[in-house]
């Protein structure tokens, strides 16, 4: 029984293959996104634009990566980590992931949480029901009813591509510091650049990347297909980035604002929107924290079952799959607590789980990196020699800053 | 030197005491039920890897090591034999399937005995959760047993045996396994659809590849999911997929070939046999959901003149794959259905008896256009185990076998279910809600409630930056806060009264048997569902007038006034949501005619969320 039709590539493919990643790049930019690129503009003005193309490189290698692993191997990278590299070290990179994602999923709760504060609801109050919300949504299954909703929700993002317009920045300064990098020694910018790292290739979206071709059945053919579909998305997550970045940077950092909260985040939006700004960017961040807090989860509970051989999927019961319901309750309960803990600064909590996030990237791409080169596991579509040196040069540049970042936070800077 | 874990890693030692390498892999004999170990995978120095015979070359072993009986140097490597798989490459860390438990797991541990001093054989792979443990370290699994035992839940070992293992990956099927060996393709079709439902794409289309194509045809009409069936007949070549369909029972083909596109069923069709082509196309003529379309055109009916002997030879020459026979028909000589034997009559009779003295003449039977929920009726009222589906002459186009009666009754049922809201996803398995779902799905109106509750506070009560700070701001602004408390206060009837309704809608929608027979079966169920409305929004506003008037008997006039308006609107709200449950029936109806899925809870979410709206503004608006 043999596949009997080779794909074509025509118009209709390509533009059919670039949906799927477009619509994750525009909802990948989710709490802690904005919160970096917001702080990032308002701090250090277009001081860190010259990284997105340094980002956009990297992501696309990553994310392309994953996606030919799917297509080759027809299973998700947990499997092949467990496979290739037996319990101990499945063991490393679940926890590592399961530390990472359940910082994310902190950080979408801050997010959800400080977007529905400024509709003047108190944490206390919307925490506890947004996540008994997610839980039943995501027990139930029925998300997907809602998933659409969200996602053209949290697009309203894309109006920062307007308000950069509006704010008027001087395009020929934006566009030689996009180009020219500069760096400072101060520890702040250096774990804002981590966290910019951390928030643009989240370890979550190399699995969810791998995942997405495995359950589509993708195979070789697909590859150019998914790589498509990886590249536009990644361009188009980066550009509204960008955007961010100029839009912040033009409106607040001349102001002097430094941000402590949404509501000075959403000033950037003034010029677009005026005095509805904080509305428009409250909707805009409850939905798109709303709609990863939801997957999340997921993705996580259902990589670390993968790996351990346990039952998984949202169609199984609590009887089949208990691992799987636990954990995924496990993550929500965890964050919702951590999120309604006294005195917790929640912009803070979206910074600083982008850090962790980027801190522990590097264990999930050494993993990726060691599989994707192995000649027995993806046979002729092994990694070329140009894109295991930029994977091992991220591994070596995260590891390089975070190395930094602790020595001048522990210097006392 | 229990476990592969233990021995991996192990140093290798010649004759002379000399380490030659490390234990990398062990290859065993596939066609025993207890394999034994017949070859050692090395590492050398540089990772060179060797392999050679267990048999010949190892002398014993202990935890420290595997010593062999010659000196390095007289040693001759061996190739992987066809009939071997080798544990480390093959087996750990892959996933298999339980084909007793009917699992799909992954292998954490391999567990071995060993008999004599330099034999070793395989008991089976440890899928539980102290082979994991034991992999992290032997000690936490140590730490974790006693833990388990000391609180009375002891951690059992959780081993499958070699012969009830399937290897799915496609690197080790070639291997030949043994006769003894219990793999996929042995089980129940029903259990086959069952373990590839839980298996990745990937997997699963490999997996389904191999059955042969009778298996393949059989498992495929046991998947529950339409979008499975699809995607595995996708995966096809057109003409596996078409000799697949021409094996399988005419009435799940036509079903199969009806979820295809048109283009790709027509090709499909095209390559079958003239005779498997005409019986699905026959069947594909009739309406889904119908008589027509759940028949099968295999049954056994014989002119009534025929004798007993003529019967159990027809029988006898039936092909093997043919449908089971519950019944004999007799027909007369034009053809037309005139009476039905059962195969028992049939044993008992004498062999020269005419089958028409035997045969029960009062034959039950339907036409092909009835809706199939009522052909399983109809079974399940006389007791058949097939019915005669006939046209307008009797002659029988085929019949209904109980086994498509009992999924009718199953999908019906199910289908019923969600519309009462019982259950929202695909699970009709009963235990997996949760209770808290369960509780969920009837009161989140609870949480309609406070949403709106806010949107009228935020309406209602002024910010204190806008009161004239002449008078007492918090005063000023307690009062209206209790104000707005009123519509706040009196909204849950009015949700409670719009779940009503919709279980009210929902009933009459399963329990209605034809609407057909109406002339106008809306306009009657709106003057009745109006009528009930009007009634409960008056005792609705006779009780408001009843706790006004003693709550506020002696208050101000504004008060009282502004509690009547409240229940006045309540009222208004409840009639006008009783007035529009009829369009709640249409929609019901329409979506059940054009076969789309409707969730009840969705539907009383619609109808909850509309009243709290209309509610929050004409409860607002008196006090704005």
């Amino acid at each position: 029984m043999t596949k009997n039709t080779k794909r074509k590539l025509t118009v209709g493919a390509v533009l059919g293959a670039m949906g799927p990643g477009l619509l994750a790049a525009l909802s990948g930019n989710d709490a802690g996104g904005i919160a970096t690129y917001s702080s990032a503009g308002a701090s250090y003005g277009y001081g860190m634009l010259w990284m997105l193309p340094v980002m956009t490189l990297l992501l696309i290698v990553v994310q392309e990566t994953a996606a030919r692993c799917g297509c080759v191997t027809g299973k998700g990278l947990a499997s092949l980590i467990r496979e290739k590299f037996g319990v101990r070290r499945s063991v490393l990179a679940m926890a590592a992931l399961l530390v990472a994602n359940t910082a994310v999923t902190i950080s979408e709760f801050a997010g959800i949480a400080s977007g529905l504060a400024l509709f003047g609801i108190p944490a206390s109050v919307s925490v506890p029901l947004v996540a008994l919300l997610i839980w039943m949504l995501t027990m139930g299954g029925s998300f997907q009813r809602i998933e659409k909703v969200l996602l053209a929700v949290s697009c309203v993002f894309v109006t920062y591509v307007v308000a950069a317009f509006m704010a008027g920045p001087d395009w020929g300064e934006v566009a030689r510091v996009t180009v020219i990098p500069e760096f400072e020694a101060d520890p702040g910018y250096v774990s804002l650049v981590v966290a910019t790292i951390g928030t643009t290739i989240a370890p979550w979206m190399v699995f969810l990347a791998q995942n997405n071709v495995v359950d589509k059945n993708s195979d070789e053919d697909d590859i150019v297909l998914a790589r498509i579909d990886t590249v536009s998305g990644s361009i188009a997550a980066d550009l509204i980035a960008w955007f961010i970045i100029i839009t912040t940077g033009t409106v607040l950092f001349p102001a002097g604002v430094q941000i402590a909260d949404a509501a000075d985040a959403a000033k950037a939006l003034e010029p677009i929107a005026g005095e509805f700004s904080t509305v428009l960017f409250a909707a805009g961040l409850v939905a798109a924290s709303f709609l990863a807090a939801c997957v999340l989860p997921g993705v996580t509970s259902s990589a670390i079952c993968e790996a351990f051989g346990w039952e998984r999927g949202a169609d199984r019961s609590w009887d089949e799959a208990p691992l799987y319901r636990g954990i995924i309750t496990a993550i929500i309960g965890a964050s919702a607590l951590m999120v309604l803990m006294p005195g917790v600064d929640l912009f803070q909590i979206m910074m600083t789980s982008q850090v962790i996030n980027g801190v522990l990237l590097p264990v999930v791409l050494v993993f990726q990196v060691f599989i994707a080169a192995d000649k027995h596991i993806m046979g002729e579509y092994r990694n070329g020699r140009i894109w295991t040196v930029l994977t091992w040069a991220t591994i070596v540049l995260i590891t390089v800053l975070t190395v930094v970042m602790f020595a001048l936070q522990a210097m006392g800077y | 030197m229990n476990y592969f874990s233990e021995m991996l890693r192990l140093p290798v030692v010649d004759s002379t005491g000399e380490k030659i390498g490390v234990v990398n892999d062990l290859g065993i004999a596939t066609g025993e039920i207890f394999p034994h170990v017949t070859s050692l995978a090395f590492q050398g120095p540089g990772k060179t890897p060797f392999m050679i015979s267990w048999r010949k070359y190892v002398e014993r072993f202990d935890d420290d090591g595997v010593y062999l009986k010659c000196p390095a140097t007289d040693i001759r490597f061996s190739y992987l034999q066809p009939d071997e798989v080798l544990l480390s490459r093959d087996i750990m860390n892959k996933q298999i399937v339980d084909t007793q438990g009917l699992k799909v797991v992954r292998v954490n541990d391999i567990k071995f005995s060993s008999s004599v001093e330099n034999q070793l054989r395989m008991l089976g792979a440890e899928v539980g959760a102290r082979g994991l443990l034991r992999a992290i370290h032997p000690s936490l699994e140590h730490a974790v047993a006693r833990m388990a035992k000391a609180i009375g839940k002891p951690l059992p070992e959780d081993i499958i045996a070699w012969s009830y293992m399937d290897l799915l990956e496609r690197s080790t099927k070639q291997i030949k396994l043994s006769v003894s060996h219990k793999t996929l393709d042995e089980l129940h079709p029903a259990d086959i659809a069952d373990i590839i439902e839980k298996l990745d794409p990937r997997l699963r289309s490999q997996v389904f590849a191999q059955l042969d194509t009778a298996q393949a045809a059989e498992a495929i009409s046991e998947f529950d999911d339409e979008d499975l069936r699809s995607e595995m007949l996708e995966g096809m070549s057109d003409r596996d997929a078409s000799s697949m369909l021409a094996l399988m029972d005419p009435d799940d083909a036509a079903e199969i070939i009806d979820e295809l596109g048109s283009e790709k069923a027509e090709k499909l069709l095209r390559l079958m046999g003239v005779a498997d082509e005409r019986a699905i196309r026959n069947l594909l003529g009739y309406e889904e959901d119908t008589a027509g379309r759940i028949m099968t055109s295999e049954f056994v009916a014989l002119p009534a003149t025929d004798t007993v002997a003529d019967a159990v030879e027809a029988i006898r020459k039936l092909d093997e794959d043919f449908e089971s026979v519950y019944y004999v028909y007799t027909l007369d000589p034009a053809g037309a259905l005139t009476g039905v034997l059962s195969l028992r009559s049939i044993i008992v009779a004498e062999k020269t008896d005419r089958l028409r003295d035997l045969a029960y003449k009062d034959v039950v039977w339907v036409a092909p256009d009835l809706d199939q929920e009522e052909v399983a009726e109809e079974m399940a009222k006389y007791n058949l185990a097939a019915i005669p589906v006939c046209d307008e002459t009797k002659h029988i186009l085929g019949i209904v076998t109980v086994d498509d009666a009992m999924d009718v009754m199953t999908e019906e049922h199910a289908e019923d279910l969600q519309i009462a809201g019982v259950s929202a996803g695909e699970n009709t398995t009963g235990e997996s809600t949760h209770a808290l779902m369960w509780f969920a799905q009837r009161q989140y109106w609870i949480l309609v409630w406070a949403i709106a509750a806010c949107a009228i506070a935020a309406l209602v009560v002024p910010k204190a930056d806008s009161v004239n700070a002449a008078i007492g701001v918090a005063d000023y602004i307690t009062s209206w806060a209790l104000r707005s408390l009123m519509p706040v206060a009196i909204m849950p009837i009015v949700l409670l009264a719009a779940m009503r309704m919709t279980s009210f809608v929902k009933r009459s929608f399963l329990e209605q048997d034809d609407h057909e027979d109406e002339q106008h079966p809306y306009l009657a169920f709106f003057a009745k569902t109006t009528l009930i409305g009007v009634v409960l929004g008056g005792v609705v506003m006779l009780c408001g007038e009843l706790v006004g008037g003693n709550l506020f008997a002696e208050a101000e006039p504004w008060a009282a006034k502004a509690f009547h308006n409240c229940f006045l609107a309540a009222s208004g709200v409840i009639v006008a949501t009783y007035a529009t449950s009829a369009v709640y029936l249409r929609v019901l109806n329409w979506r059940d005619e054009h076969d789309l899925p409707t969730s009840g809870t969705a539907l009383t979410f619609v109808a909850v969320v509309l009243s709290a709206v209309a509610f929050s503004v004409l409860g607002t608006l008196p006090l704005l």
